[in-house]
């Protein structure tokens, strides 16, 4: 048995707008005399877009009209409608995340691009999804090693690292190619914190100065240092903590890093010399990319090529924000598809005991009530603590007491869960309410709390959901 | 040629010095006895059970080129990877751990399903032809047929012409049906209620093998019947059980009209989430009228 499914990836960076479609190929892996076992088998970019440079109206806002003309008309080059997608992922990243305009700019692309594309964006997403379309999971799972990758895109510098394959981090600062813009051999545009770290190692630069390369090379270097501490190859130094985006949290300093990959712009400049004007591009890309380069301590760990390098970002939305559940679930599938849907996560303590696992549910599901009604939610659960058929009764049970005021609502009861568990789960619940209750229990998959979720029409004759877990919509 | 009296003077000769032999043999006995009957000690504690041993975990391979890879690798599935082997050998541990999990298999083979476990399920007891393991081994046909006392309790006892039938049978491994029923029966019993689906009077078949089910829809006429029946035990586990299904199944039909769901146990298949995907596919054969290779899943 094979099913594809096509998926979009639309990336809306600082500097660089772009679209990819995959196809994603699932398969039943299991054998015909055992209960089924369905994954994504492979993942192929069957399309990429040009790279357009992201239209703005200003530097604090996005230029909708032009974005959405740029999507609309890289449909009609591919030829794929927006009814032909099942999956996909629109991502506003980097600096552009932060314009005036960019939720809206999300929903107005978000409608346009298929009927299951879900809306998305925050810096850690950023890292894992660019990390994973440079393929540093993939060496990091093959060579057993621990292995990162810096995206260097316009705005920010991404970073996620993994051991064996597995996440074990990201972080994500404000160095990137475009934050120094040189035009007519001026400069331009100077991000605050650049300007900060320059002077603090008595180099003063203004907006209207002129770009002096060599001037520019040094604060480069002082950018690239900056980028070794954050993998922890250099100690930080007191300033290193102000140029995380969002105040975000500094990378963890353990497994000890081994290999890299480089994404984003600046890694074509880091893989490959750029010849010509330096300041082609209008920025410090090529500068920056030769100071990451030669800068000594990044030559303590290996260097891997990367699968994508400018595209990372926009090949990881569109291939790797899909998930497909576990084969065996439970849903009312007139409910399907449900988007955005925040993740309510209990933790492990409350689960194992039925009594704390009510009453956790009972203080903390008011949270998700908007003018006193209540708003779509998702129970996640691991599924660890109750295996047996009369302990899945008691798990039933308690969540049927505790989620009363769901349960009052329109909206579908829905669960989402770690282990195999949800068909008998869902069984359960549907049994003890009597089926009055449109139940969706999935299960194989991992969401957090604070995490939103969603569930796209079923596949695979029925057996499998594709499921898109995200992190927070916006940092704001 | 060697005359009698040489021959007599050899074998008097060879004799003498087997005697000399022999006398030195006896005082190394005695040496030895006198050791060996100085004194036993008895030590505390006990000889750990091998059984115990997640062999997952256990990676003996003496300087492995890498044994994080390896290590990684056994953690996919339970097999004998990265045992070390002692010259040609195996090395004690993994034999004894091999000859335990052997006599395991045949103790899930040989023994039976303790009397207790049925009654606490609610179900009652029918036997096949066989009227023993010995039989029930060496006669793979008449463990697929009911015998008469069979026949007429099924009879007295069983809801007629039911929707589905549902019965356990020990099969291969009595240890499958202890360590899985209780999870998956009542799985399917949920499962088929919640679908609105009705369910015939469920029973143990001792002795049985699967074909024993289509005797066993004849005499019920139920539209679908379902063995929960532990599977030929193999040295990775002996409680894995199996789900046969069919559609109005007759004697003497073809094999392939059988839906099977096997390795249900707990490294396998979790037996309760078992249990809901079966009534599931009960659900869908009802619906379609057909099993096996008739219907697509």
């Amino acid at each position: 048995m094979h099913e594809t499914i096509l998926s979009v990836g639309i990336d809306i960076g600082t500097s660089t707008t772009q679209l990819i479609f995959s196809r994603l190929t699932i398969e039943n892996l299991a054998t015909s005399y055992t209960v089924p076992r369905i994954s994504i088998v492979k993942k192929e970019v069957i399309y990429r877009s040009d790279i357009y440079f992201t239209p703005l109206l200003s530097q604090t806002e996005i230029d909708a009209a032009a974005v959405k003309e740029i999507i609309r008309s890289e449909y009609q080059k591919s030829g794929i409608r927006p009814g032909d997608l099942q999956t996909g992922a629109v991502i506003i990243t980097g600096e552009t995340a932060r314009k005036q305009n960019a939720n809206s700019v999300l929903s107005t692309l978000s409608d346009m691009a298929g009927d299951f594309v879900v809306a998305t964006a925050g810096p850690d997403l950023e890292s894992v999804l660019s990390a994973k379309g440079a393929g540093a999971d993939k060496i990091s799972q093959d060579n057993r090693e621990v292995v990162g990758n810096i995206d260097i895109g316009g705005g920010t510098s991404n970073i996620a690292f993994f051991q064996k394959g597995i996440l074990r981090g990201t972080c994500c600062l404000d160095i990137g190619g475009r934050l120094i813009k040189v035009e007519n051999n001026r400069i331009t545009y100077l991000f605050p914190s650049i300007q900060k770290l320059a002077a603090l190692h008595q180099i003063q630069i203004q907006v209207g100065d002129t770009a002096d390369q060599n001037k520019l090379s040094r604060i480069c270097d002082l950018m690239a240092q900056q980028l070794a501490m954050a993998i922890h190859l250099e100690e930080p130094d007191a300033f290193h903590k102000e140029l995380y985006t969002n105040q975000g949290n500094l990378l963890p300093s353990s497994p000890t890093l081994q290999g890299i990959t480089y994404s984003g712009g600046v890694a074509d400049c880091i893989y490959t010399e750029k010849p010509g004007d330096v300041f082609q591009f209008g920025d410090i890309g090529i500068l920056l990319g030769r100071a990451v380069k030669r800068y000594p301590a990044f030559s303590k760990i290996r260097v891997y090529p990367a699968a994508e390098t400018i595209r990372a970002t926009v090949v990881g939305a569109g291939t790797h924000t899909t998930n497909v559940s576990g084969s065996t679930i439970s849903y009312a599938s007139s409910r399907l598809p449900i988007k955005n849907i925040p993740v309510l996560k209990i933790s492990a303590e409350e689960e194992q005991e039925p009594g704390l696992l009510q009453k956790a549910l009972q203080d903390r599901l008011p949270i998700y009530e908007t003018d006193g009604a209540m708003e779509q939610v998702a129970i996640a659960l691991t599924g660890e603590y109750h295996t047996s058929f009369s302990q899945i009764q008691d798990l039933a049970k308690a969540i049927i007491a505790g989620a009363g005021s769901v349960l009052a609502t329109s909206y579908p009861l829905i669960l989402v869960i770690e282990n195999d568990i949800a068909k008998v789960l869902g069984n359960a619940l549907n049994y003890m309410l009597e089926r009055k209750k449109d139940v969706i229990c999935i299960d194989g998959i991992h969401a957090g709390d604070g995490d939103y979720i969603d569930i796209g029409e079923p596949v695979a004759a029925g057996r499998v959901v594709p499921v898109v877990t995200k992190t927070l919509i916006f940092n704001s | 040629m060697v005359n009698e009296n040489d021959l007599r003077t050899i074998i008097e000769q060879v004799l003498a010095d087997m005697n000399l032999n022999s006398k030195d043999g006896s005082s190394d006995t005695a040496a030895a006895c006198d050791t060996c009957s100085s004194k036993t000690t008895i030590e505390e504690g006990f000889i750990p059970d091998v059984t115990e041993v997640d062999i997952r975990k256990q990676y003996l391979v003496k300087n492995p080129v890498n044994k994080e890879a390896y290590y990684d690798l056994k953690q996919y599935a339970p097999c004998r990877l990265g045992i070390g082997k002692a010259g040609a050998r195996y090395k004690t541990d993994p034999m004894l751990q091999f000859r335990a999990a052997h006599s395991a298999a045949q103790d899930a083979v040989f023994s039976d399903v303790d009397q207790d476990f049925i009654d606490n399920m609610g179900l009652f007891s029918v036997s096949s032809q066989c009227d023993s393991k010995d039989v029930y081994l060496t006669r793979p046909d008449l463990g697929r047929k009911l015998n008469d006392e069979a026949v007429a309790a099924i009879k007295e006892k069983c809801k007629m012409n039911p929707t589905v039938q549902i019965y356990v049978s020990d099969g291969l491994s009595s240890a499958a049906v202890a360590a899985n029923i209780g999870d998956v029966l009542p799985a399917i019993e949920q499962g088929l209620k919640s679908y609105g689906v009705t369910i015939g009077t469920p029973f143990f078949l001792k002795y049985g093998r699967v074909g024993a089910m289509d005797q066993i829809s004849e005499i019920t006429g139920a539209d679908v019947t379902c063995v929960l029946i532990g599977e030929r035990p193999g040295l990775i586990t002996a409680k894995s059980m199996s789900a046969y299904i069919a559609y109005k199944a007759t004697v003497g039909m073809p094999e392939a009209r059988r839906t099977v769901v096997s390795n249900i146990h707990s490294e396998g298949t979790i037996p309760a989430e078992a249990g809901a995907h079966i009534a599931e596919i009960i659900k869908k054969i009802l619906d379609n009228k057909a099993s096996g290779t008739d219907l697509k899943l």
